[in-house]
């Protein structure tokens, strides 16, 4: 862990300010402000982007640094879409999930610019890892709701109760999820040969995806019975996406073709 | 009548139930083959208990499509399961298992996949299995040109004893100060260093009695960088940093440098040569395979020493189209289902 003292530091550490203030101020129930530095948080991310695109001049989705620099970015449109959309509330949680995400940008992963090797350059690389990122940020907020659900918490006045809200999220994620698998299967076929090479990280992106799949499954089977079960899927679904996301690319016990994500 | 119906039910939830339980075996055989490492893992899904697994999921899909009419009345729905059959269909027809059982009917011997190295300026067609037999293709592969193109101008990495680093654009005319030796005791002035010049093919000659450091046009490539040190005494020297030796230092020297270039592309030129004829010509690049007679040959390693040969990957076709087509209607089916009939107002079916 080390704090960056760049210009590249200092737009993340602005943001992640500008999100937990917010958090603090929605907490105060002063909502209107809550949003206005919510907003700010979001414009120096966007900042913080265009910095580190303009640095290392490709679209910055290259490692877990610049992938969490977007995923810190892209909470806020997506608490905005979820909010005013799919009627899916949860802001202040939204605002929580981007200093977590943001804090492993600014402090623990690297921030060297690395340059494309030749695997990373396809017009499938952008594509693939947004699709993934949105995803990943939508089905975070659905875990977040179906938390809500199994820890028994007064929702009054919730826009949508809290397994409806799960149900909703997983909806509006797991087209996203499954466009990211295909994408990546189709780019491995151009890159390595081969639309599906049985590598660790293909292999937990496909347990995630059939984490959601059950999911449905389930919940078509059983309907709203058994709201804690189905609220345990979409948690379960969380902590498969992270391992997918970080174990996968940081512990050495699965070494493959992604090896480059650091 | 009543008894159909129960029957029914009965065979419908029991697809429900087998169903579900496919979908979490399928989940913990991922995570298995996940810890297990890709080659284990691509042993272990093409196994015969695993093929009938694959067989049982793709009767299973269909049974479901056959028996609930839900899911021929929700197009969404009923796109995800075909997709999903097709895409099994597809990955079954290009398994290992489904090449043999084809070979067998068929009585053909067809190649699934291996690899092919290739000398500059000749002609191949011999292709190494996985298990290292050798068939030959029904046409040549010629080798053109091969090229390695790199990210300029490289970097100049420059290590203290201790483990110090210091990372400079390999760029001529920057100069770069290295100030003091923090793990060094007594704290040493490290001086500067200057980025005199960037060889591709470094060669040293002789001129009378004095050898001199050229850019050989002809010979392998040999990358170095002209570097000029100044010590705080106002000494200096030139060292030359080769890519080939990294981390070379003199023994009376404590500085170690490498130079270090990073790889942009390679590509490989070929012609495809059937019946003493060229019938085409590519650049094989990473991402940009050549599709040709039912292979794709793509770029998979190459010569490191002297990028005098390419290896080339080949893969047979069978059953690609075929896949592909799966995801085209497993995507199409999913985000019809789950995003765009709400857009749209499909009334089709309430949550």
């Amino acid at each position: 862990m080390a704090i960056k003292y760049t210009i590249q530091g200092l737009l993340i550490y602005a943001a992640m300010a500008g999100y937990l203030l917010a958090f603090v101020v929605m907490l105060s129930r002063r909502q209107k402000a809550g949003h206005g530095l919510f907003l700010i948080g979001f414009l120096i991310g966007c900042v913080g982007i265009a910095y580190r695109w303009f640095d290392v001049r490709h679209i910055p989705l290259q490692n877990l640094f610049e992938v969490f620099l977007c995923l810190g970015v892209l909470a806020y449109p997506i608490s905005i879409f979820c909010n005013r959309v799919l009627r899916v509330g949860g802001v202040a949680a939204d605002m929580l999930i981007g200093v977590i995400v943001l804090f492993l940008a600014g402090f623990v992963f690297s921030a060297e610019p690395q340059q494309l090797p030749p695997a990373l350059q396809s017009w499938l690389f952008g594509p693939h890892v947004l699709v993934y990122m949105l995803s990943y940020i939508l089905m975070t907020k659905a875990a977040v709701q179906a938390i809500v659900q199994l820890s028994n918490k007064n929702t009054e006045g919730a826009i949508l109760a809290p397994e409806d809200a799960t149900y909703r999220m997983v909806c509006a994620g797991f087209p996203l999820l499954t466009l990211g698998l295909v994408l990546g299967s189709i780019w491995g076929q151009n890159a390595w040969g081969d639309w599906w090479g049985w590598d660790p990280k293909e292999l937990w992106s496909l347990a995630s995806w059939l984490v959601y799949v059950g999911y449905f499954h389930f919940r078509y089977m059983f309907g709203k019975r058994f709201p804690r079960i189905n609220s345990l899927w979409a948690v379960v679904g969380l902590v498969v996406i992270i391992i997918t996301l970080l174990w996968v690319n940081l512990s050495h016990l699965f070494p493959g073709l992604h090896s480059y994500a650091m | 009548m009543m008894q159909e119906a129960g029957l029914k039910n009965r065979v419908k939830r029991l697809v429900l139930w087998a169903g579900l339980l496919l979908i979490l075996l399928l989940t913990v055989f991922s995570i298995y083959g996940a810890f297990i490492g890709a080659e284990s893992a691509k042993g272990f899904f093409n196994s015969i208990p695993m093929s009938a697994y694959w067989l049982a999921f793709a009767v299973l899909l269909i049974s479901a499509i056959a028996i609930f009419r839900r899911l021929l009345c929700f197009r969404g729905l009923f796109l995800i399961h075909l997709g999903g059959i097709i895409i099994l269909a597809g990955g079954i027809i290009g398994s290992q298992a489904g090449f043999k059982v084809q070979d067998k009917l068929s009585g053909t011997d067809t190649i699934r996949a291996g690899q092919m190295i290739i000398n500059e300026g000749t002609t191949e067609r011999a292709l190494e299995l996985e298990d290292g037999v050798i068939k030959m293709l029904p046409f040549a592969i010629k080798l053109v040109d091969f090229k390695i193109e790199y990210y300029q101008p490289g970097q100049l990495i420059i290590r203290t004893q201790k483990g110090e680093g210091f990372k400079i654009s390999a760029e001529p005319g920057q100069k770069y100060v290295l100030g003091v030796d923090s793990t060094s005791s007594p704290q040493a002035d490290l001086g500067s260093v200057e980025i005199v010049r960037r060889f591709d093919n470094f060669k040293l000659t002789r001129e009378g009695d004095k050898r001199i450091a050229i850019e050989d046009i002809n010979g392998g490539p040999n990358p170095a960088l002209e570097v000029r040190l100044k010590k705080p005494d106002g000494s200096e020297t030139t060292r030359y940093v080769f890519e080939r030796f990294p981390g070379h230092a003199r023994p009376d020297d404590n500085l170690q440098f490498s130079y270090r270039r990073s790889i942009k592309d390679f590509l490989s030129d070929v012609e495809v040569v059937k019946d003493n004829k060229v019938v085409t010509r590519k650049s094989i690049e990473v991402n940009k395979p050549l599709h040709y007679g039912g292979y794709l040959f793509y770029q998979q390693g190459y010569d490191s020493d002297a990028g005098r040969y390419t290896v080339l990957g080949v893969t047979s076709d069978k059953g690609l189209g075929i896949v592909f087509l799966g995801y085209i209607l497993l995507c199409a089916g999913v985000f019809w289902h789950f995003w765009l009939r709400h857009i749209f107002g499909d009334r089709e079916m309430e949550d």
